[in-house]
């Protein structure tokens, strides 16, 4: 089984990257706080192209996690339009937008967020299940196969807890691909990690990026932006 | 076998968090189990003493008659109302335990042992048929006296001859009392037997079973007047009493079982309760597994699955721990359920048989057990899928509501001196209301009835001390045939210590309704002038006035039964075999010991021509106070001496104590039973406070790490938990002060209506309060020590972890 490095990238197929997969118009989100409302995002206009792996950078309280949210359907705009691949998702219920979600996006969080109680490999399966992909014996192999290819089989039957954030975060990506979604979302991926994790992982996506799939990176961190092929710059809720 | 990941997650979730698993499965397991237990217990003390008592083939009443041969029964069986009639002697002599404490002995002849048809008796171990100079003991009498088969047991008959009788058997009779609680002895002679000590081989006691409608009292009373006025009497003999041998009056029933029949229902109540309870707690706790799985919930939500996915993952989580918990709660239910039957066995006297469980009180704990819970778990579980998918990633564990306060918070504020881990507790407690409200009912409803059993007994207690104000004697001695009333009053007063000595004559009498119908035995006593042994209450009307001659006093266990009677009435009461206009003056209140009617000596012994005749000796050391049991006993004791040697008496005598100790020992089985009903509540309810205060760490796990950050040392944090859980405990005692005197009502006249079939002045018991306060902090500081432990445990590290 291939393993995702550096050397699979180089060698991966570029898929068309002239239509736009994503697309954001006129976005706008504010939250109530005690000390009054704050508007997280103001007038987005935005398109992503199909296969492209993208930085949205921005500063701490930009409004970069708040526009990604938006476009995992994880939030809901006040105002404006989220097409993806086609797809209004700001008009889905939470229940659409989750089945919507598990279908055509993997999600990866700063903190990993993998279930504390399943094994690795249960991790990775539970997203077949919820959404009826495959048959049992195949979720377990293609469970399998993601873990191997992300360098973390050998724990596969280990649980979240004894494996280090490194690994975890492996577990969290694979766990992204496990419905073989066309989009990969991840919030500072890299933001609880070593540099040494930090550039393998950051390694992985760019072999998903080159496998076609569209990367949508959260960050703060210059050098981890620069492995994306574009950047979106956020500052106080609006691109610059 | 290899699961699916999300019965994985189910399976791991119960195993990785074993305190909180074992929380849901012991609140479930309690309430099922408390609903096995009781019905179960109901069922089988029907089954068995209902049934063992059915078995006896339980007379519909009987007659105390003249010395009579064994013939006569037959001729009342030949009465077509009569099914079947057993002629008996009963005679009552005396024996000692090893002790050397002197008891009264009934020895009961009958024709023939091996043709009993009317409360049969069976036998346990050796001969089922007494011999010569043999005797059967009835096997609590054996085991009390600490006699078995081949044994010797000496009898005193009252004439104060000795006798050696071998004990060649042992037996059971259903009818008897057990002798720890009446401390009297029972034993089955062959009329051969009671020949050689010197008695006639008359027979004196009629068992008569009605041929049709025999639950019917006044057809049973009826049936039992025609046999007097038509063959008994008409035969030579006389009938001195007709009695129904239960304690309300119910012809061939138990005399336990209208008793028995309110306990269960009390009991059942309660298991109603532990089950609405454990309901509560269900809720409470699986409110508790929701929250802490908010963010657990957020990824799955996350990774694409839909909120009814999420709720059916949940509901799998509760029907694990229900069919765990099911499965601990039904033997337990069966396990206690046999031990109740034991213990109640070994007061009522019956045999238990094998614990069981019928069918449909599995289904109803199945039932119960499987969809109860998914059933009151699915609100806190819709609400905690409720969530949408970044407030459970990003926003848990922040908590919100700044600007929100309540008027407690707002009245808590004003307290400025209070330490600041002490208001921090103070101000956690009332953060999650309804949670709040959750718990505090669970406890408020625990501690009411806990304090309600504390009336309850409080008021049995006042109960039994009104009937005190009939036995004011320090001790008293019957006088089997009558005695001169001044010698016998002489002869007391020698004793002692001994100041007042009072004969009371005591007679036998019916009344005769309008329609010629009798009612059954009632007891008529002759009173001195100025009794001082009485203290009688008076409920209506007036007590005896010393000219007063056709004027009587009532008690309120005659009116129980005769309803119509009120003061003013003039009644018939037949006495000696003529009907007597008597006038009630006066009602006083209940008695337990049957229907009476006091009336002055003078005028009774008009009616009997026992002229100066006294048949019982009250005596008292000092007028208007008692003294203690021991000088009671000292004095009973030279009673039983001095009247032995004056020829008066043989009988043992009995002191005003040991009737109270008789009476508590029955009440304190009901009382033990519901507080042991409390106890459960109390369980749950404190569970009830661990659920909520490990939800409420859980809640604040970010403050407490900021605590932690700050220097709070791992006893601060632990007395912030504490103090909190404490604060809720003592939030619900006041609530369950402020309704245990209805509670406590409510209860106390269950209890006293069941037992005593009248109604009694309620007694609040403020130990109750103080009890229950201990518990409740106890409670309190118990179910908030793990939660408080888990608190002091965590790290800072972990606690930015949790975000």
């Amino acid at each position: 089984m291939e393993k995702i490095n550096s050397r699979s990238i180089q060698n991966s197929t570029i898929t068309d990257q002239s239509t736009d997969l994503i697309e954001l118009r006129d976005l706008r989100k504010s939250y109530q706080s005690p000390a009054g409302p704050i508007r997280a995002l103001k007038n987005i206009n935005l398109s992503l192209r199909r296969g492209e792996f993208v930085a949205v950078m921005g500063k701490s309280g930009a409004g970069k996690s708040t526009l990604v949210n938006m476009i995992a359907g994880i939030d809901s705009p006040d105002s404006g339009e989220i097409i993806i691949d086609g797809v209004p998702i700001h008009r889905l219920n939470e229940d659409e937008r989750a089945r919507w979600r598990g279908l055509n996006m993997g999600i990866v969080f700063q903190f990993f967020q993998l279930l504390p109680s399943i094994s690795l490999t249960k991790n990775v399966s539970i997203p077949m299940e919820f959404c009826n992909r495959f048959t049992a014996q195949e979720r377990k192999t293609r469970a399998l196969s993601l873990l191997n290819q992300v360098g973390i089989l050998d724990h596969a039957n280990k649980k979240p807890s004894l494996i280090s954030g490194g690994q975890q975060q492996r577990v969290a990506v694979a766990r992204a691909l496990a419905n073989d979604p066309t989009i990969v979302v991840a919030d500072e991926p890299t933001g609880n990690l070593d540099s040494k994790t930090a550039c393998e992982i950051l390694d992985i996506f760019s072999g998903l990026s080159q496998q076609g799939k569209t990367i949508l990176i959260v960050t703060h961190d210059k050098t981890v932006a620069a492995r994306a092929d574009r950047i979106v710059s956020i500052a106080d809720g609006e691109l610059i | 076998m290899d699961l699916n990941a999300r019965w994985d997650k189910v399976l791991h979730d119960i195993w990785d968090n074993k305190s909180r698993s074992l929380l849901v499965i012991f609140t479930l397991a309690i309430g099922i189990a408390a609903v096995g237990l009781i019905n179960n217990t109901a069922r089988m003390i029907k089954r068995d003493m209902f049934g063992d008592f059915a078995a006896t083939n339980p007379d519909s009443i009987t007659l105390y008659v003249s010395p009579f041969q064994k013939e006569l029964a037959s001729s009342v069986t030949a009465l077509r109302e009569v099914e079947d009639a057993e002629a008996m002697r009963w005679i009552s002599a005396y024996t000692s335990d090893p002790k050397g404490e002197r008891h009264n002995l009934h020895m009961i002849a009958v024709p023939d042992f091996n043709k009993i048809h009317i409360n049969r008796i069976t036998g346990e171990a050796g001969a089922t048929s007494p011999g010569l100079r043999d005797i059967l003991l009835e096997r609590n009498t054996a085991k009390g006296l600490q006699i078995n088969t081949g044994d010797t047991l000496t009898v005193e008959m009252e004439n104060g001859n000795h006798y050696n009788l071998k004990v060649s058997g042992i037996i059971h009779d259903m009818s008897s009392q057990h002798y720890s609680v009446s401390g009297e002895a029972l034993g089955y002679v062959s009329m051969a037997t009671l020949e050689w000590m010197g008695e006639s081989p008359y027979y004196n006691t009629l068992s008569i079973l009605v041929a049709e409608n025999g639950l019917d009292r006044e057809h049973v009373l009826n049936v039992a007047g025609f046999a007097r006025d038509r063959v008994i009497e008409p035969a030579g003999y006389k009938v001195f009493a007709m009695s129904i041998n239960s304690s309300d009056g119910a012809p061939g029933e138990h005399w336990a079982k209208k008793q028995l029949n309110g306990v269960l229902l009390i009991l059942q109540i309660m298991s109603i309760l532990a089950i609405f309870l454990s309901a509560g707690l269900m809720v409470n706790t699986i409110s508790a597994v929701m929250v802490q799985q908010v963010k657990q919930i957020g990824i799955m939500r996350s990774v694409g699955a839909t909120r009814r996915q999420i709720i059916l993952l949940y509901l799998g989580y509760v029907s694990v721990l229900s069919v765990i918990g099911l499965a601990i709660a039904i033997p337990l239910g069966i396990i206690g359920a046999q031990w109740l039957n034991h213990w109640g066995a070994s007061f009522m006297n019956y045999n238990t048989g094998p614990a069981d469980l019928p069918w449909d009180l599995l289904l109803l704990q199945v039932g119960l057990g499987l969809l109860m819970p998914p059933l009151v778990a699915i609100f806190p579980i819709l609400s905690g899928t409720r969530i949408s998918v970044y407030d459970a990633i990003y926003q848990y564990g922040l908590i919100s509501g700044e600007g929100k306060r309540g008027w407690i918070e707002k009245l808590l504020l004003r307290l400025r001196h209070v330490n600041p881990p002490i208001m921090l507790s103070l101000r956690n407690t009332f953060r999650n209301k309804p949670r709040l409200a959750f718990t505090l009912i669970t406890l408020t409803v625990a501690g009411a009835m806990f304090m309600a059993v504390f009336s309850s007994y409080s008021t049995v207690q006042n109960q039994v001390k009104e009937l005190a104000r009939y036995i004011a004697f320090d001790a008293s001695i019957e006088i089997p045939n009558g005695a001169n009333r001044y010698t016998a009053e002489r002869e007391a007063r020698r004793v002692p210590d001994v100041k007042v000595a009072e004969g009371w004559a005591i007679e036998n009498g019916y009344i005769v309704h309008p329609n010629g119908t009798e009612g059954d035995r009632i007891e008529i006593v002759g009173l001195p002038e100025n009794a001082q042994t009485i203290e009688p209450r008076i409920v209506t009307g007036r007590w005896l006035l010393p000219e007063d001659t056709n004027q009587i006093v009532i008690n309120e266990d005659l009116t129980a039964r005769e309803s119509g009677v009120r003061v003013g009435d003039e009644i018939s009461i037949k006495i000696n075999g003529l009907e007597r206009p008597l006038q009630v003056v006066g009602i006083v209140s209940k008695h337990m010991l049957g229907s009476r009617i006091y009336m002055n000596n003078a005028q009774l012994a008009k009616f009997t021509g026992r002229y100066n005749q006294v048949d019982t000796m009250r005596v008292l050391a000092t007028p208007g106070a008692l003294v203690s049991p021991a000088k009671q006993q000292e004095i009973g004791k030279g009673l039983e001496k001095r009247y032995e040697d004056a020829k008066l008496s043989e009988g043992s005598s009995k002191t005003r104590y040991n009737i109270f100790k008789s009476m508590d020992n029955a009440f304190n089985i009901l009382l033990a039973v519901l507080l042991l009903v409390a106890i459960i509540l109390a369980v749950i309810g404190g569970l009830g406070l661990t659920g909520t205060m490990g939800l409420n760490i859980l809640e604040r796990t970010r403050e407490i790490g900021v605590l932690r950050a700050v220097g709070a040392s791992h006893f601060s944090v632990r007395q912030v938990v504490v103090v909190e859980g404490v604060s809720v405990a003592l939030i619900s005692w006041l609530l369950s002060a402020l309704v245990s005197y209805p509670f406590g009502r409510i209860l106390a006249e269950m209890v006293i209506r069941t037992s005593f079939g009248t109604q009694a002045a309620f007694s609040y018991s403020p130990w109750g309060l103080l009890v229950w306060i201990a518990v409740v902090i106890l409670i309190g500081v118990f179910a908030s020590l793990a939660p408080a432990h888990n608190a002091a445990r965590l790290t800072v590290r972990e606690v930015l972890n949790y975000e």
